[in-house]
């Protein structure tokens, strides 16, 4: 009997921890709108492991780099394409091709 | 002397650029919708053709990726520009403003030309950021409100938040050239 709680008891926390770090390793989508030579939402607050997704809806084409060490950057995009990135830390970002545009992205933990 | 001359040249380019679409804002033109467009493209297509000179005789590098932008963004809207009066089965029409505007970026081109390197540079740049402010207050104070046609309106419309972004780049060029 006491050898049937064990293994119930056992179950119980291989489950719970299974739908813990299940849920936790579903990263959300975010997306941030390219329009009217702006980033919409300028800042975002996202996971550690989250999805960032930029679309493009302007004319002329724009790129996503990072302010400061400039550690990473998007290619052009295009009128009407997306470009997405999984979000490791906090980071400023702008559009090179337009150095005023300028976004933020917040790791809350 | 020289240096009064330069100073004159650099002065009078901000200037030609500054006058040039309110001279026609304050006399209220009446375009038709071919003649706003064929303004929009031929503004459109005088910036292309500063950058492609600023391209020949720059040798800084934020001033060349400038120009760069500049010439890919206003193909870009010269691109969507020529899509939608062929949809709109629109003939762009010359007039008064677009032939006052050739023909003062073809001062401003002499001018230029005349300049090298950081002269050239500084001259460059205070120029367009008087061309995108006189162009910013033709589309919104002339073109927009001269334009019938609802999807050219719009596209007009759609151009202006490039267009202060342009300027707003080039103030920020403006800044560091002058501090240089």
């Amino acid at each position: 009997m006491y050898i049937v709680w064990i293994i119930g008891v056992c179950l119980t926390l291989s489950f719970r921890s299974f739908w813990v770090n299940h849920e936790n390793s579903t990263p959300t989508q975010h997306t941030v709108a390219i329009k009217g030579m702006q980033f919409v939402p300028a800042e975002i607050t996202v996971k550690k492991g989250d999805i960032m997704v930029w679309t493009n809806e302007d004319l002329v084409e724009h790129n996503v780099t990072a302010a400061g060490k400039k550690n990473w950057a998007s290619p052009p995009i295009v009128k009407g394409q997306s470009w997405k990135m999984v979000i490791k830390e906090s980071s400023g970002y702008f559009c090179s091709l337009h150095p005023v545009m300028k976004g933020k992205i917040l790791v809350q933990d | 002397m020289k240096k009064l001359n330069l100073l004159k040249k650099i002065v009078l380019l901000g200037c030609s650029a500054i006058y040039c679409f309110p001279a026609f804002t304050q006399g209220n033109p009446t375009l038709s919708d071919e003649e706003v467009a064929f303004v929009a493209i031929t503004a459109n297509q005088i910036d292309i053709d500063q950058a492609r000179l600023a391209k020949e005789k720059s040798r800084n590098p934020q001033v060349l990726q400038f120009a760069e932008t500049m010439a890919k963004d206003h193909q870009a809207v010269i691109d969507q520009a020529s899509a939608l009066v062929k949809k709109l089965k629109v003939t762009p029409k010359d007039n008064a403003v677009s032939r006052q505007l050739l023909a003062d970026a073809a001062t401003t081109a002499k001018k230029l030309r005349s300049l090298n390197g950081k002269d050239f540079d500084k001259a460059y740049i205070d120029h367009e950021v008087a061309f995108h402010q006189a162009v910013i207050q033709a589309v919104t104070g002339l073109l927009v409100p001269e334009t019938e046609n609802s999807h050219l309106k719009e596209l007009l419309q759609s151009i202006v938040p490039a267009l202060k972004a342009h300027q707003q780049h080039a103030q920020m060029l403006q800044k560091q050239t002058t501090s240089n």
